[in-house]
């Protein structure tokens, strides 16, 4: 029983963490209908920062996040302004292949900045843990979660209530009828991607403080933030954490229950279970 | 007219800046050909056989290069990047016999790369001496042109074993996690029949998917299970997950052990204090005993390597050199670099290396025993080697919170 309790915190606090990764993807995907493919790669850079800032500067991980989340927004905003603008409304394969091939020269640049060697942000609380009677919960894992809380539920209440996340909203519903209205969709799509960025940054800070970083951990990051973006739906940035933590309870359980080998098999059977029952995700409109 | 002297002149030009610029080999040279992994997930230990290979090669042609029969003849590198991508090496290694032309060849890094590459030596009878693939598999096909220089996958925890047994408190129990490839399936394999023979309690055996990122899961089943011992079999991404996330869990067993990870200073750099009481195992330390031809020592090697590269050298490290003297050595013996002539003298090798004394056994691998060693403050101390204690082994493990 104890060993089920501590699975399923394991899997709640997991997919805390996949929610924060996939939250950017998700936004760009539901507002720009880019599917980033560079989206891990952005999170691999966002952890390099927080370790430069860490090691070098002293700069607390969760400090540094904001830190984090403004370059790399600003890194977004231009890549959109400059790069993605050319394609946004080029057919989709456009847009996955100009993503794709962001994402190898980031992986490649990173290589030769930061050498093949592994890098670990690790501040001495970093492997911490509260004791609740026999069950530890991570102290480090808990503050991502309670950071992807804040983030999710952050953007969530900027898109329903300021003006500018009304704009984004309008835009991504009817481009015409938003311009007419004023908006300067190139300068929204830049700010939506660079969001979309800097949330891959933050992520990337959480993600270096649990895990360890490497120029290649982009890839499957992209791939796990797809799926969770599919399960939870793009409409809503609740979904996206619904999404993240199904997909986190669901693969811990899978691993005490099936086999280890198994994690990454139930969660794309889930992927496409979802696109089967409700292709909108989980907490999309049903159509 | 015009037009054709032109042509031929540009057909003249073209073919000297070939001979200038496209083939550095001259005919007298000896071209080793290799493919290893510079970029892509595994190029962190993939550049440790870069590193070595080049740093033999140099230091064989300083010493006037191979002598084959009356003449002196340089050693040439041919190296490509394989990406980590198996199927990219395969087709490198084809590259490198078919159309490169090269003498002989030197391994990638990785039991699967081995396995895969190794079809490609076979098939073009070149033979192919590798350090980074130690899988009880390559050597199982009775394939004739494939050597390893690394100690056999099932061996790896023989002696972490053989120590167990005389650890106190002994350990009761065991908890065996791999990786789901070539040598981690191969590690496992070897290890159980170990572990009964021994008398120890499996609690928990378990493969998990190559490039896992969370073992919470794995980590709290280790701990309801109250495993003494813990052996993992993997790659140095998920040792340094597995270690992150047994402290933020709280698991501590008595001892565990990886077969990576552990004798290099990346792993100790990525996890600082964390890596401490972590075993492993090695079956290289830089030793004054391991005379060497070449670089007088082991500890020379090692110190000349340090100082060109910047990072100590590890096993691996001293495997691709070792590799590299195999068949500069080989080729000495047979006095021919006929690949024919090479590979029947590889198998007769039996000379003293830094890496050990190179021969090898009827499939082709190399036979040396495992050196248990710990990360003790941030240094990498033989414990257990043979049948005795090297130094004493920092043991039990503390509770994370009691270091």
């Amino acid at each position: 029983m104890d060993l089920l309790a501590q699975v399923l915190i394991n899997g709640v606090l997991l997919g805390g963490l996949y929610a924060v990764m996939a939250l950017g993807l998700a936004l760009v995907w539901g507002v720009l209908n880019i599917v980033n493919l560079a989206h891990g790669a952005f999170i691999m850079l966002g952890a390099y920062l927080a370790w430069h800032l860490y090691t070098y500067l002293g700069i607390d991980p969760f400090l540094g996040l904001p830190l984090t989340a403004i370059v790399m927004f600003c890194v977004g905003y231009m890549l959109q302004r400059g790069l993605l603008n050319l394609v946004v409304r080029a057919p989709m394969f456009n847009t996955l292949l100009i993503t794709f091939g962001l994402e190898v020269v980031l992986t490649y640049l990173a290589q030769l900045a930061f050498s093949a060697d592994f890098r670990t942000i690790n501040p001495p609380y970093a492997g911490n843990s509260i004791a609740l009677g026999p069950l530890v919960v991570p102290l480090a894992r808990l503050m991502a979660f309670g950071v992807a809380v804040v983030l999710t539920v952050g953007v969530w209440l900027f898109l329903l209530h300021t003006k500018l996340g009304r704009a984004i909203r309008a835009t991504a519903q009817n481009l015409v009828a938003a311009r007419l209205y004023g908006v300067e969709p190139r300068h929204l799509y830049a700010v939506t991607f660079g969001i979309g960025i800097g949330l891959a940054g933050a992520a990337g800070c959480l993600y270096g403080t649990v895990s360890q970083i490497n120029p290649y951990i982009g890839a499957t990051l992209t791939a796990k933030c797809f799926a969770i973006s599919i399960i939870g739906g793009l409409d809503n940035p609740l979904g996206v954490l619904v999404g993240g933590l199904v997909l986190g309870v669901i693969e811990s359980l899978t691993v005490l229950y099936i086999g280890a080998t198994f994690g990454d098999v139930a969660s794309f059977g889930v992927l496409v279970l979802v696109l089967i029952v409700r292709p909108s995700g989980l907490l999309g409109k049903t159509a | 007219m015009a037009c054709s002297i032109l042509r031929t002149s540009g057909a003249v030009f073209f073919a000297t800046a070939v001979t200038l610029f496209g083939a550095p080999a001259f005919a007298q040279d000896i071209v080793l050909g290799a493919s290893v992994q510079l970029t892509g997930p595994v190029a962190n230990t993939g550049r440790y056989y870069k590193d070595a290979y080049e740093f033999a090669v140099d230091k064989i042609n300083a010493a006037g290069g191979v002598k084959v029969g009356d003449t002196r003849r340089k050693l040439v590198l041919k190296l490509y990047d394989n990406q980590s991508d198996v199927n990219l090496s395969v087709r490198q290694y084809t590259q490198l016999v078919s159309q490169d032309k090269v003498n002989l060849l030197l391994g990638p890094f990785a039991s699967n790369f081995a396995l895969a590459d190794s079809a490609v030596s076979e098939k073009y009878q070149i033979p192919m001496v590798e350090g980074g693939g130690a899988s009880d598999q390559i050597f199982a096909r009775k394939f004739k042109y494939i050597f390893g220089t690394l100690a056999p996958a099932s061996d790896y925890f023989a002696s972490t074993i053989d120590m167990l047994k005389q650890l106190s408190p002994e350990p009761k129990t065991v908890a065996l996690l791999y990786a789901d490839d070539a040598f981690d399936v191969s590690v496992a394999k070897g290890t159980r029949p170990l572990l009964e023979k021994a008398g120890l309690k499996t609690v928990i055996d378990e493969r998990y998917t190559s490039n896992a990122s969370d073992f919470n899961s794995l980590l709290s089943q280790i701990k309801s299970a109250d495993a003494d011992a813990v052996l993992v079999a993997g790659h140095e991404t998920e040792i340094l997950n597995f270690v992150r996330q047994a402290k933020s869990l709280a698991v501590a067993p008595k001892m565990y052990s990886f077969t990576v990870g552990v004798p290099s200073a990346d792993f100790r750099k990525a996890l600082g204090k964390d890596a401490d009481y972590a075993f492993g195992m090695t079956a290289w330390l830089p030793s004054a005993s391991l005379k060497d031809r070449w670089f007088g020592d082991a500890v020379q090697f090692a110190t000349a390597y340090k100082a060109k590269y910047g990072y100590d050298p590890d096993y691996h490290a001293a495997s691709g050199a070792a590799d590299v003297e195999a068949l500069a050595q080989a080729m000495e013996n047979a006095g021919s670099v006929d690949p024919q002539k090479v590979r029947d003298a590889i198998a007769k090798l039996n000379f003293p290396s830094l890496y050990g004394t190179i021969a090898f056994t009827e499939d082709g691998q190399i036979n040396l025993a495992q050196t248990v060693i710990q990360v003790q403050a941030d240094k990498v101390v033989a414990i257990f080697g043979g049948k005795g204690f090297v130094e004493k082994p920092k043991y039990p493990m503390p509770a994370w919170n009691a270091r």
